[in-house]
């Protein structure tokens, strides 16, 4: 009985997550007058497919291009230096370990609207801001850093330290033994947090906007804010670029949920 | 030749002393054992030869060779971890072989030493499953024929058998000791067991608080304890230690208070020195209360496992064990004589604790 009321309550949460969602591809597919029909309808009767024309007459190619190569760029800066970096925090321990965590989360607590006055400033004095979105993936990655580290660490941490030190005996060198055993045994904390760090970076609306000024440059999330003006009436125009933009989203998520089940290290100890 | 020697080795963690002035020689092709109680440095000072620890003074070589900074790789010894760390991420096969494949060895001799290996360690209708779908047994197996492919010159053995069930580690202990004799490499073996020690190794040392307290042969360290330390943790049940002072003659002791029984020392002792009497529990003989001769003791426990009893009696106010082999009888209260041949009794100094 309880598992039912359980899974009833379960099941209410996720429909009330994803009516938007429902909702956003509905009114793709509606007609401006129909969207604001009263009673609404769940199924529109005449469906318009009009994702190609929004598509070309918003230059979505473009903006959805710009914000994939910050996405990329700021997943790989990350990865790379995000890493090692939580290896070593979790790995080594001492006061020093303890005050760099600290500082870390400090660093996760500014938001991006604060920063990012000093931060234009600073790219437009070191003449950054020539290359905008260069400038948006290194003040995004420097955003998202702390959040890989702190969740990558904690997966280096479940790797047993015994693991290790087999490999090295084993005859690998400190590097050999963290390519080889320790980051296969990390993948799936690594590939999801990258994915995560990747999403977030995606959507990222805050840096595109104030450093980035040529609009063949910017960004998918601020390309859809072109359509709030003074008058808003094209309702079936947002909702269509905001399909056409999160359904890729969507089907990467799906395909690597199943990766996000834990249990790699099973069998390692005793 | 010694294949492994340790001169003078000194360990800090920080501000602790782990390991104090280690001098340990061992020869090619023996079995040692390092014993001692928990947090004693035993597994620092193994992990200090295979190179998984620094150490802050002496030197170690292997094989005639200074390995004080060479790092795991370059030392050429396997390890057997307590918690086995097997590669969850590989099969049977391809942990046993991951050293060999890291130094590129060609694939038939890979393939030979793993199936030999499987084939000694009985592993070889095992070799395409992961860690997890084992067994803690055929786990720890693993971990063994991951070391033995590698045909090093060191084994190191850190509690390899502590994980496993009581019969199962009885079985393993001969099998290791086997092993051994086959492939004549030299082993360190760790392990917190006595009887462990005492029988699977040649020369056993006895770590407390990170110093070498004795090492020698087994029944050496059984025979003659260079210290009350030692003759408490060798040998099971542990040996009794009773105060007791030399009398005027010099060849008796007076047990307890100063009107005590008296116990033949067997030999010359300085008169008026207070001393502490060590009598193994399965040296001391049960009498009838009617003896003559013999100390007397007041039964106040026994307990049997069907081939041995075991006495809790209480001689001169001190609790004292006694062990017997085959079975008896006696009350709670019941005066008993207990006899011991001089020849049995070890004496230690009550300050220093050092045999006399
Ligand atoms: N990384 C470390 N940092 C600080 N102290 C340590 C560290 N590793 C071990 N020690 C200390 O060194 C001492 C010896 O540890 P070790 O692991 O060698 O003990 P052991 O004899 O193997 O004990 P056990 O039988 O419980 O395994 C212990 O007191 C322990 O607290
Ligand atoms: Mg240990």
């Amino acid at each position: 009985m309880k598992r039912y009321i359980l899974l009833a309550v379960a099941l209410v949460s996720v429909a009330v997550y994803l009516f938007p969602l429902y909702w956003m591809y509905v009114t793709a597919l509606k007609s401006g007058t129909e969207i604001f029909q009263y009673p609404p309808t769940f199924w529109p009767p005449h469906p318009q497919w009009n994702f190609r024309q929004v598509f070309l007459q918003h230059s979505m190619a473009s903006y959805l291009w710009n914000s994939l190569v910050i996405a990329v760029g700021v997943t790989a800066i990350t990865v790379v230096i995000g890493t090692g970096a939580a290896y070593s925090l979790a790995r080594i321990r001492n006061r020093w370990t303890s005050v760099a965590l600290f500082t870390v989360l400090m660093l996760q607590v500014l938001p991006s609207s604060l920063m990012v006055t000093p931060l234009f400033v600073a790219f437009n004095q070191m003449g950054l801001l020539a290359t905008p979105r260069l400038a948006v993936t290194l003040a995004q990655a420097a955003k998202v850093l702390t959040l890989y580290i702190v969740i990558c660490r904690s997966t280096f941490l479940q790797v047993p330290r015994e693991l290790e030190e087999a490999a090295l005996v084993d005859g690998n060198s400190r590097i050999g033994a963290f390519f080889r055993i320790i980051v296969p045994l990390a993948r799936n904390g690594i590939l999801v947090t990258s994915v995560l760090i990747f999403l977030q970076s995606f959507g990222e609306f805050v840096y595109s906007r104030s450093l980035i000024s040529e609009k063949s440059l910017q960004t998918a999330t601020v390309g859809l804010s072109e359509f709030v003006g003074p008058q808003i009436n094209d309702w079936n125009g947002i909702m269509t670029y905001s399909a056409i933009y999160i359904t890729p989203i969507l089907i990467v998520f799906v395909l690597l949920q199943r990766r996000i089940v834990s249990g790699l290290t099973a069998g390692a100890l005793k | 030749m010694n294949q492994i020697e340790i001169d003078d080795l000194n360990k800090h963690y920080g501000a602790y002393h782990a390991l104090r002035d280690i001098n340990l020689k061992i020869p090619a092709g023996s079995f040692v054992a390092l014993i001692g109680p928990s947090g004693c440095g035993k597994s620092t000072l193994l992990r200090t030869i295979a190179g998984l620890e620094k150490f802050t003074g002496g030197t170690l070589r292997i094989a005639g060779e200074v390995m004080n900074t060479r790092p795991p790789r370059e030392r050429d010894v396997a390890m057997v971890f307590q918690s086995y760390a097997l590669y969850p991420h590989m099969d049977v096969e391809r942990n046993m072989t991951y050293s060999l494949r890291l130094k590129r060895r060609p694939r038939e001799e890979i393939l030979e030493r793993a199936k030999s290996a499987a084939n000694t360690l009985g592993l070889t209708a095992l070799l395409s499953r992961k860690p997890r779908e084992l067994s803690g047994g055929q786990r720890q197996r693993v971990a063994m024929g991951r070391a033995i492919v590698r045909n090093p010159k060191v084994f190191l053995f850190d509690e390899p058998l502590s994980n496993l069930d009581a019969e199962l580690r009885v079985r393993m202990r001969g099998e290791i000791r086997r092993l051994h004799e086959r492939l004549g490499a030299t082993s360190v073996y760790v392990t917190h067991d006595q009887i462990e020690a005492m029988t699977m190794a040649d020369y056993v040392v006895v770590l407390r608080a990170g110093r070498i307290e004795q090492q020698g042969a087994p029944l050496d360290l059984y025979d003659r304890p260079a210290n009350r330390f030692v003759a408490g943790f060798i040998g099971s049940p542990s040996m009794n230690f009773l105060p007791a002072r030399v009398a005027e003659d010099g060849r008796t002791a007076i047990l307890g208070e100063a009107d005590g029984q008296r116990i033949d020392l067997g030999r010359e002792v300085e008169p008026g020195r207070e001393i502490l009497v060590g009598m193994r529990p399965e040296h001391l003989q049960i009498r009838p209360a009617s003896d003559a001769t013999g100390l007397q003791a007041t039964v106040e426990l026994l307990e049997s496992t069907g081939s041995m009893t075991f006495m809790e009696a209480r001689l001169a106010g001190a609790p004292i064990t006694v062990s017997q082999a085959g079975r008896m009888a006696a009350a709670r209260g019941e005066p008993v004589r207990l006899q011991i041949d001089p020849e049995n009794l070890r004496l230690f100094d009550p300050a220093t604790e050092a045999a006399i």
